[in-house]
């Protein structure tokens, strides 16, 4: 019954939500930031970082850094507090706490079929996957061919399985056929998180649907986007919204014909929560759409940390680490390549 | 010498038939072509500063794009292991040609071929490039080692003009508007990324793309600049008459 988590949550949950909400303490803040952004080299940014949690994790790295170094040690600190709290939790929580997962999953999964049509190696192909979308077989996908195969071979015995009944097909994989296969994946399992959330109830299932919803909508917006000019017909692209959201079902429709983004402009201003985030954009521009959208995402979730007794905190932890990483992705980039000025063009500040 | 010597001396050099036989060029003459050489040098020094301040910025820009579309999309998605190792034949090439005008020569020129479809039917022989472009390249090179020796280049803080811009478009041959062709064949390039490629890696591609453009003109002002330089040296060492 929704309002009475209080009197049962803590016995399973109440030591992890404190363990997420002491961890959500240690997000870096806007001063953090500020130094960040004055730094003049990376080895600077290493000397800043040291200072916080991030400290033990970059400490032992030599000079000359690299961007892709920070962003890696960072994303080991994400993934060694998830695996920490993984293994204290119980259900339904352990389940709730690998639905967060399985997006990486699939990105890890496109990106060895991807690399392997491409003729890359392997090794080379599973250092670059996510550490949290690793899985045991993952390395045998290189050898299928099409995604009857994928499935067959490799991906029965993951948690991806009922999520390919959409798209498994015989035709060989290209690169049209495996965004597709990425996105529709991505839909079948957003679907897949709302419903186990619905189920769960109470304040879980409200916070969770709100910010599920947010997802399915910007996936929606940026299909769209970036399919403009492409051979992705109308058809397959509506096929790839999700059927849920405060768009579906009728912004789908508008959405699905749009050919340029001031028509998509069009669309999205005619419902309210999106109509701040075209605000900022002028008019036939689409560069700062996705720090509109991130601003947006994270206001929403600092708000999940306003409740209390509910899983919606560590879908948001989550999400807002993987913020901060993209931040600090950012800044280290602009310090790279002395392009500091433009610094605050993609930086979200959390707090 | 003064102006009336010079038209006698001028006259002299006439036949009987009055047609004049070019035994010597007038001394005035002969300076205008020592002013127009070193004009021609200076115009060529200012538009190669112009170009290399512009490939510049470009490039910036080009490498911050890249950088946003890796903060949008994820840095596994845009890597060095996103690359298609398969054989696949360039979409742009780049051909050298000699020129043939009587006033230019031998120089070489340099002309960008962009987003030649993989699948297009092979090239009119007359259009195809008439040597390797890597051996083209290595002559080049000796030729501008032999010509180019103690100059220095200065660095100048302009931004790229509008000139800069449309004579890039002449000298490559390609228009600024964005034709269907080329537009399917920058997609397909960017399908290694994955099929729905966002703005920010769009916009990439063209910074990269107007900066191949912009290393074309490099190329090419510099060869009329080094030319230039060597008729000013030729002129500067033969005595006046």
């Amino acid at each position: 019954m929704y309002g009475f988590e209080a009197l049962t949550f803590n016995i399973h949950s109440g030591y992890l939500e404190a363990i997420v909400r002491g961890h959500r303490s240690g997000l870096l803040t806007a001063a953090d930031y500020n130094n960040l952004c004055q730094c003049e080299t990376l080895d600077d940014i290493k000397m800043h970082l040291s200072a916080t949690e991030y400290g033990p994790y970059l400490q032992n790295e030599p000079s000359p850094l690299h961007t892709t170094t920070i962003v890696e040690k960072c994303t080991l600190k994400l993934v060694d507090e998830y695996k920490h709290m993984l293994s204290q939790a119980t259900e339904p929580l352990s389940t709730f706490l690998q639905y967060i997962t399985y997006g990486h999953m699939i990105d890890n999964v496109v990106l060895i079929v991807t690399g392997t049509l491409h003729e890359r190696d392997v090794h080379e192909l599973l250092e670059k996957c996510h550490p949290l979308g690793m899985f045991d077989s993952i390395a045998t996908l290189a050898v299928a061919q099409n995604m009857r195969e994928l499935y067959r071979l490799v991906l029965v015995d993951t948690p991806l399985a009922p999520y390919f009944s959409e798209c498994i097909t015989s035709e060989d994989l290209d690169d049209m056929n495996i965004e597709i296969m990425r996105n529709t994946l991505y839909k079948a399992y957003l679907e897949d998180f709302y419903d186990f959330c619905q189920k769960l109830g109470g304040a879980t299932a409200e916070i969770m649907s709100d910010l599920l919803a947010f997802e399915a909508d910007r996936r929606a917006v940026n299909i769209t986007i970036n399919s403009i000019g492409t051979e992705l017909t109308r058809d397959d692209r509506r096929k790839l919204y999700s059927n849920f959201g405060l768009l579906y079902p009728y912004g789908h429709e508008e959405l699905a014909v749009c050919e340029d983004i001031d028509q998509v402009r069009g669309v999205m201003e005619k419902y309210p929560p999106y109509q701040t985030i075209f605000a900022k954009l002028s008019y036939g521009e689409s560069q700062m759409l996705d720090k509109a959208f991130y601003e947006e995402e994270v206001k929403r979730l600092c708000l999940a940390f306003e409740q209390q007794f509910h899983y919606g905190v560590f879908f948001a932890y989550m999400r807002l680490r993987e913020q901060e990483i993209r931040n600090l992705m950012w800044i280290s980039e602009c310090v790279a390549q002395n392009q500091k000025s433009r610094v605050h063009d993609s930086v979200v500040f959390i707090f | 010498m003064g102006e009336d010597e010079a038209i006698a001396k001028f006259s002299e050099d006439q036949n009987d038939d009055g047609v004049s036989e070019s035994k010597a060029v007038p001394v005035e003459d002969k300076e205008s072509i020592n002013d127009k050489n070193v004009e021609k040098f200076l115009d060529s020094m200012d538009d190669y500063l112009i170009l290399v301040d512009s490939l510049s910025s470009i490039l910036r820009q080009g490498w911050l794009e890249l950088a946003s579309a890796r903060h949008s999309m994820g840095a596994s998605r845009i890597s060095a292991s996103s690359y298609d190792m398969k054989y696949h034949s360039a979409a742009t090439t780049l051909q050298l040609q000699h020129e043939t005008a009587s006033s230019d020569v031998g120089q070489p020129h340099f002309v960008l071929r962009k987003w030649e479809s993989s699948d297009s039917p092979k090239k009119d022989p007359s259009d195809s490039p008439k040597r390797d472009p890597c051996e083209a390249k290595l002559e080049e090179d000796k030729w501008v080692q032999s010509v180019s020796s103690g100059l220095r280049i200065r660095t100048k803080g302009t931004s790229e003009s509008s000139e800069s811009r449309e004579k890039k478009a002449e000298n490559t041959g390609s228009p600024l508007s964005v034709d269907g062709h080329a537009q399917k064949e920058r997609l397909k390039a960017l399908s290694m990324f994955g099929a729905l490629a966002p703005p920010k890696l769009r916009a990439a591609q063209l910074s990269f793309e107007t900066a191949l453009e912009t290393l074309a003109d490099i190329a090419n002002v510099r060869a009329s600049l080094l030319r230039a330089y060597e008729q000013v040296q030729k002129e500067m060492e033969s005595p006046i008459q």
